[in-house]
């Protein structure tokens, strides 16, 4: 097709969103309201991610490690085994026969695994090491202590109190852990338990499950609510360029007479529908940037956090959804209705 | 003017009929068995009574319709094997005059002319100089800006052959083009029909007016109940 008539067919369409601006106007409007919806749902979804993101931070993991504090506490048990397992019986009964020193509280080095501060740090780094661990903060015996005497409330930390005076502090040091992806968190958490001089791990799997439920529900609603509104915009262009194609019967059917292409007569209509889709999409942006700007101001201001999308940050993205849906909508809607009319109705002759 | 008909136009078919049959899928049977000739350069009026056949021969030629059996060429496109996307190359070898004008009420004379040339992707240049000549051609240089409803029933008749030769075709098909004008109007539109066939181009032209048949004695075929079941070519009957 000549440039000439790329020109000449283009202006036609502009033409044809004013010629028909009523059902032009109709069609922008339901259109705008299906983009502003869809953005909706996709600052709505970036915005529960953050909060889940924020959730997912807090669930941390807590790591106690095999040492002195454990081995003073818990039963007594000869862990050198875990050390080495592929001690052979000969040097086990060495082991036996020359019996360990022990101190005052009766605990012998064989007892326990980590024996200071420098092995509870190389425990640490080797969880961090687990390609699913984001961090592994390490928290001696006194760090955790404090920080179960700061959660308590008030009267209770008497008691730990009492029990540090008596009789000493009963926390064994700590590696405080967070995840990348929390759907892998039972993985993590066997891998992170075959590590030698690792005792328990307090975890909270059921909100870790929760996270990950509500994370795959809102990408699936989302994903739901774009595709039905993506057929609903379809269907309102589609619907435009019909009533416009019926307009234009008389000029269609000249067309085919004088020997248009069925691309010729299909272009009008396709920059018809591209044009509304565009100004659909520049209206949609504009206004959701209003709306989404009173809305967060008063979540700002009711609920003091700051911790939500900035629109600057997606406006461009948002914008370019919104193009490619007006324009995909527009072309696949004309194209779609324009060539059903093209192969099964108009006649030429008759001019119906 | 002469009894005998003016057959003009040389041996060489433009449109050629073998054999067709067409029914319709509601079961009606709009031609059977047609076999006819048109040579390039003839001037020919088909004539009949309703639902003699007249529209399906002229929407077969137009390839708006394909028969069911035999074989249609025109200006050397086989109709009956061609695809539908060759459909357009084929008509931009003819012009089409409507019985209903079939302009664009939204659009002056000029524009409406025009509007041929730029189906066809014609360059702006191309479309002001031919759409000037053809205007003149049937006497309406002055009216270019006038709108259709400005214009009477004559008038718009004449941009509408106007139209149908600003792309210079060797086949001009006119249904009943007379059907909407005064009979003074009708003499006047098939005089310059006849104006233009004798500078070579085939005219086809469908009329109930027997009165313009018989004046402008030029070769008529007469189709009753889908049959051609008479053709004076070469000045006689058959």
């Amino acid at each position: 097709m000549k440039l000439g008539s790329v020109k000449y067919l283009a202006g036609e369409g502009v033409k044809n969103v004013w010629v028909n601006r009523l059902m032009s106007i109709a069609s922008i409007g339901v259109l705008v309201a299906c983009m502003v919806i869809i953005g909706l749902a996709i600052l709505i979804t970036e915005n529960v991610n953050i909060a889940v993101g924020n959730l997912e931070k807090q669930n941390v993991v807590m790591v106690y490690m095999k040492d002195y504090n454990w081995a003073l506490y818990s039963e007594k048990e000869d862990v050198s085994s875990e050390e080495n397992s592929s001690e052979n019986a000969e040097s086990s009964s060495a082991e036996e026969a020359s019996e360990p020193e022990r101190d005052a509280n009766g605990i012998s080095d064989n007892d326990y695994v980590i024996h200071n501060e420098d092995e509870a740090k190389a425990l640490c780094k080797e969880i961090e090491k687990i390609s699913n661990v984001e961090k592994a903060e390490f928290i001696s015996s006194e760090e955790g202590l404090q920080a179960v005497k700061e959660s308590m409330l008030e009267g209770q930390e008497e008691y730990f109190t009492f029990l540090d005076d008596e009789y000493g502090n009963p926390m064994s040091c700590a590696a405080k852990v967070t995840m990348k992806d929390m759907s892998l968190f039972d993985e993590t958490l066997e891998e992170i338990g075959k590590l030698a001089g690792v005792d328990v791990i307090q975890s909270q799997s059921d909100l870790a499950e929760t996270i990950t439920a509500l994370k795959q529900g809102i990408t699936i609603a989302g994903i739901w609510i774009i595709a039905i509104l993506l057929i609903i915009s379809l269907v309102i262009v589609s619907n435009t360029i019909r009533v416009t194609m019926y307009n234009r019967k008389l000029e269609i059917s000249i067309m085919k007479a004088v020997g248009a292409t069925d691309a010729f007569i299909r272009l009008p209509f396709v920059v018809e529908g591209m044009l509304i889709g565009v100004i659909s999409a520049l209206i949609a942006e504009g206004l959701l940037y209003f709306c989404y700007r009173v809305a967060t101001e008063t979540i700002i201001s009711t609920l003091g956090t700051s911790d939500i999308v900035k629109y600057g940050d997606v406006a461009w993205l948002l914008l370019l959804i919104f193009i490619g849906i007006g324009i995909l909508a527009g072309v696949i809607g004309s194209v779609i209705m324009i060539s059903k009319y093209l192969r099964r109705e108009g006649s030429e002759f008759a001019a119906i | 003017m002469s009894n005998s008909p003016v057959i003009q136009g040389n041996d060489d078919p433009i449109i050629e009929f073998r054999g067709v049959f067409k029914t319709y899928p509601t079961g009606t049977h709009a031609l059977e068995d047609v076999n006819i000739k048109i040579n390039n350069g003839e001037f020919v009026f088909v004539v009949g009574s309703s639902g003699a056949g007249k529209s399906t021969f002229m929407k077969l030629i137009m390839r708006e319709e394909k028969a069911n059996t035999g074989k249609i060429t025109v200006n050397g496109f086989d109709l009956t094997s061609m695809p539908r996307r060759q459909v357009p190359m084929l008509r931009r070898t003819m012009g089409i005059v409507f019985q209903d004008f079939r302009l664009i009420p939204t659009m002056n004379v000029f524009d409406n002319v025009a509007f041929a040339m730029h189906v066809v992707g014609a360059s702006g240049k191309e479309v002001r100089r031919e759409v000037t000549k053809a205007l003149s051609k049937v006497g309406l240089g002055h009216k270019a800006r006038s709108m259709p409803s400005q214009l009477s029933g004559g008038e718009q008749q004449r941009v509408g052959l106007a139209r149908a030769l600003v792309n210079a075709p060797d086949l001009i098909i006119a249904d009943e083009p007379t059907g909407n004008v005064d009979p003074n109007m009708s003499y006047e539109i098939v005089s310059l029909l006849t104006e233009i066939n004798k500078k070579g181009t085939t005219i086809l032209m469908v009329t109930h007016d027997h009165n313009l048949v018989r004046d402008f004695n030029h070769r008529v075929i007469m189709l009753d109940s889908g049959r051609i079941v008479a053709d004076n070519a070469g000045g006689g009957i058959v």
